[in-house]
């Protein structure tokens, strides 16, 4: 009888195995391409061999390895697909001259190491060379024992290959070929195939997680004894959890089980044996250690961090928001202390720091930080909030602070800065003349209007300010602050050409900041 | 041996970004990537229109996920090629997707030695116009050796620069790289980004449209001489107004320059840099 629908059931094993994993792998993928497809690439890849033998009419096994190795080849998608179509050329070319699962093992090995030019360890290649040394071992080897070897392979790739490690993951394609013997072994054991996926609504960057397993603890338990019966403790284990292997010698039994009761696990497993090691680890923080470290690991290193001094909640989105990392709350005067600076330096992870102090009376503290610092530190002497959302529209954390500083002086010359507040008694700063509680319109620190209307005082600013040429003007409103609406529109009608950006900035004492560059 | 454009093809993948290649040119093919919507897949550019395409993301739900052509679509374009006596398949940076190597997994199992694979170490109108400069050669008569040191060439000299509306797109599809020093979008600010030695890397930021424009201005200024023989190449995804301004922009400070292609980015670059983008590129190729 033809084998055909015998193959095809294991390759739609192997398939729904790695479409339940999918999304998993693809979050593991950090080498060596961090693009996150490799669960895709390798479903897509086994998808084709599964197509082949739909369409195929083999009859002997030579042809049908023939179709198999065929349609994996030409489905090959990503590195891990092209590496597992070698795996499947290889295992094919042997299981067609005989059943011996090692050999086949060695043969898929020997293919997939040469088919890459580099080979590199850490991989799904490991992996299949580990996996194939451990079916000589055993020889013959059960299917189980070989998902569990893998496994165990997988598991130690992040100490041999440095990126996984950083990222705490471990080997996406090697984590592929896991699920695909146990979607074979499944099938073999005659279990149910996995579940279809239920997928996900949010995709993005935060979908670094692994799927939390149900129960809390990873148990494993090396017991060693007289005649141990290992398929006996798996059926007493059962009940206990999941993800349950029992491997080995009557002599020598590993046993690896999910549970919410390991306190079970090792009573039942002492009464049967000798305890000769035992683990247990919480896996819900495993889990969330390695989200925190993928996460970090995919941020980029900054080599400057930018410390600034802000007033208002919403300036404190905006400079969170285009990248300073160290926010120092200047309070309603804008006037930190110099050690409150020097501390916001030094929590910074990065090597060296620019800062801004975003006030004329908050530079000398800041220079005076800057010299007391243990890294390199250049202060930009930014002299409002406006300059300083300016300053960091430049800043580009991979550069030093050397390189940040002649860029931002760079784009600081062309920007011009205003604001609108209430005179706090009757003066004539600036030749102006000022009576108490009138608008004062500022324009780079000068007073250059006094007005009974609050939209007449910032017409005048922005009119000083656009008497240049420029491109964008940015309104912050400050607390209490007036409607902005009539202003909005007196310029969308005046200066069409200007980009107009409005943002809540909260800050007191000004209800009115506004930058044009 | 003496190549002509009678005795050499050139292959260059959907993310080259000229799908009018082969009514061009009767010696041009271009392999389609895949774009999926959920369980939907389409051939870039063949069955999905850039138009399409961006009417489609603007309502999905879920961003579409792409992938690279099979070493068996490679294959067939090879196969059909089989008459030429030399085949060079150009494509986008293996650093950026897995093409490159899906076409080397097709030459090695054709094992002709006919075929040549280049990793152009970039993407977009960038590729098209690298084919293109081959083409240049190949209707004059050209050598290997020649189209070797042009790859050189083009790979040290050849400007680009492009802007996002915003990184997340790069983000997302792991496409980001150090270019992840610019993340922030507040203020409408806009990162410059490029592509050197294949990745994606930082230039700077700037605040608004203008700015940005400004500083192509200033890039395309300095990067190129005002000489004939200077190739412009403009890209941009779904705005059209803004590669209109880029053209006029070119005729302006490089009237001499000649625009080698003007095209919508294809679907697969359009996932990865979103709606909005505006590449511009340049070569100069005397």
């Amino acid at each position: 009888m033809s084998e055909l629908p015998h193959v095809r059931a294991l390759v739609a094993g192997a398939l729904a195995a790695l479409d339940a994993a999918e999304r998993r792998i693809n979050d593991l993928n950090v080498y060596p391409v961090p693009d996150g497809d490799t669960g895709t690439n390798l479903k897509l890849t086994v998808s084709g061999i599964a197509e082949a033998l739909e369409a195929s009419t083999a009859w002997a096994r030579a042809d049908l390895a023939r179709d198999v190795t065929r349609g994996a080849l030409m489905a090959a998608r990503g590195n891990s697909g092209v590496i597992l179509s070698q795996i499947v050329r290889g295992a094919a070319e042997a299981l067609a001259r005989s059943d011996d699962l090692a050999a086949a093992l060695r043969s898929a090995s020997d293919a997939a190491y040469r088919g890459v030019g580099k080979p590199v360890e850490g991989t799904m290649l490991t992996v299949i060379r580990e996996t194939a040394e451990a079916a000589e071992r055993l020889d013959p080897p059960t299917l189980p024992q070989l998902v569990a070897a893998a496994q165990e392979s997988v598991e130690r790739t992040p100490e041999q290959l440095a990126v996984l490690k950083e990222a705490g993951v471990v080997d996406a394609g090697g984590a592929g070929l896991v699920e695909i013997l146990r979607g074979l072994a499944a099938y073999v054991a005659g279990e149910p195939l996995p579940d279809p996926p239920a997928y996900e609504e949010e995709i993005g960057p935060e979908a670094v997680h692994q799927e939390l397993s149900e129960f809390r603890y990873c148990t494993t338990v090396l017991l060693e004894g007289e005649e141990l019966d290992g398929a006996a403790i798996e059926r007493e284990l059962e009940p206990l959890g999941d993800s349950l292997l029992v491997v080995g010698d009557p002599a020598t039994l590993k046993i690896h089980v999910h549970t919410d009761d390991p306190g079970a696990v090792l009573s039942l497993a002492a009464a049967r044996g000798t305890l000769e090691s035992v683990e247990v680890a919480n896996m819900h923080r495993q889990t969330a250690e390695r989200e925190e470290r993928l996460s970090d690991a995919l941020a980029a290193e900054k080599t400057c961090e930018a410390v600034a001094v802000v007033a208002g909640a919403g300036n404190r989105r905006l400079f969170a928001g285009l990248g300073a990392g160290e926010l120092i709350d200047g309070g309603r005067t804008m006037n930190p202390a110099t050690q409150e600076i020097l501390d916001a330096i030094e929590r910074a992870p990065a090597p060296e720091a620019i800062v801004l102090p975003n006030n004329p009376n908050v530079i000398m503290s800041a220079e005076q930080a800057a010299r007391h610092a243990s890294k390199p530190v250049r202060v930009i002497p930014t002299r409002s909030l406006q300059e300083g959302l300016a300053a960091l529209v430049a800043y580009d954390s991979s550069r030093s602070a050397e390189a940040n500083l002649a860029e931002i002086f760079d784009a600081l010359e062309s920007v011009g800065t205003g604001a609108v507040t209430v005179s706090s008694r009757d003066s004539e700063p600036d030749g102006v003349a000022v009576r108490k509680g009138e608008w004062l319109g500022l324009v780079d620190g000068e007073v250059v209007v006094a007005a009974g209307e609050f939209d007449e005082a910032a017409r005048a600013v922005l009119e000083r300010l656009l008497a240049e040429p420029r491109d964008v003007v940015t309104l912050l409103a400050g607390e209490a602050a007036p409607a902005l609406d009539a202003v909005r529109a007196w310029l969308e009608d005046e200066h069409p050409h200007v980009e107009v950006e409005v943002e809540d900035g909260g800050q007191p004492n000004y209800p009115l900041l506004v930058s044009a560059e | 041996m003496s190549l002509t454009a009678a005795n050499t093809a050139i292959v260059v993948d959907s993310t080259a970004d000229f799908p009018e290649a082969p009514t061009r040119f009767p010696n041009w093919r271009v392999v389609p990537l895949y774009v999926r919507f959920g369980d939907e897949s389409h051939r870039d550019c063949v069955d999905l229109g850039p138009d399409e395409f961006y009417a489609r993301l603007r309502t999905a739900s879920e961003l579409p996920t792409t992938s690279q052509p099979t070493p068996a679509d490679f294959a067939a374009a090879y196969e059909e090629l089989a008459g030429y006596e030399r085949i060079y398949s150009v494509h986008i940076s293996g650093k950026l997707s897995g093409t490159v190597a899906s076409a080397r997994t097709a030459a090695a199992e054709a094992g002709a030695d006919q075929l040549r694979i280049v990793d152009s170490d970039t993407a977009s109108a960038a590729i098209a116009m690298l084919g293109l400069a081959i083409q240049r050669r190949l209707e004059r008569g050209t050598t290997d050796e020649e189209i070797d040191e042009l790859v050189e060439r083009y790979r040290r000299e050849a400007g680009l620069l492009f802007t996002v509306d915003t990184l997340e797109f790069l983000a997302r599809g792991g496409r980001i790289g150090r270019a992840r020093a610019l993340a922030g979008q507040m203020l409408n600010v806009k990162p410059i980004l490029t592509i050197r030695e294949g990745e994606v890397l930082p230039v700077k930021r700037v605040r608004g449209s203008q700015k940005a424009f400004m500083e192509f201005v200033r890039a395309f200024r300095e990067g190129t001489p005002d000489a004939p023989g200077l190739r412009v190449g403009i890209a941009h995804a779904d705005a059209p107004e803004r590669a209109e301004a880029l053209a006029e922009l070119v005729a302006r400070e490089r009237p001499r320059a000649e625009i080698d292609v003007t095209t919508t980015l294809g679907a697969v670059i359009g996932t990865h840099a979103g709606p909005g983008t505006v590449g511009f590129f340049w070569f100069y190729d005397p």
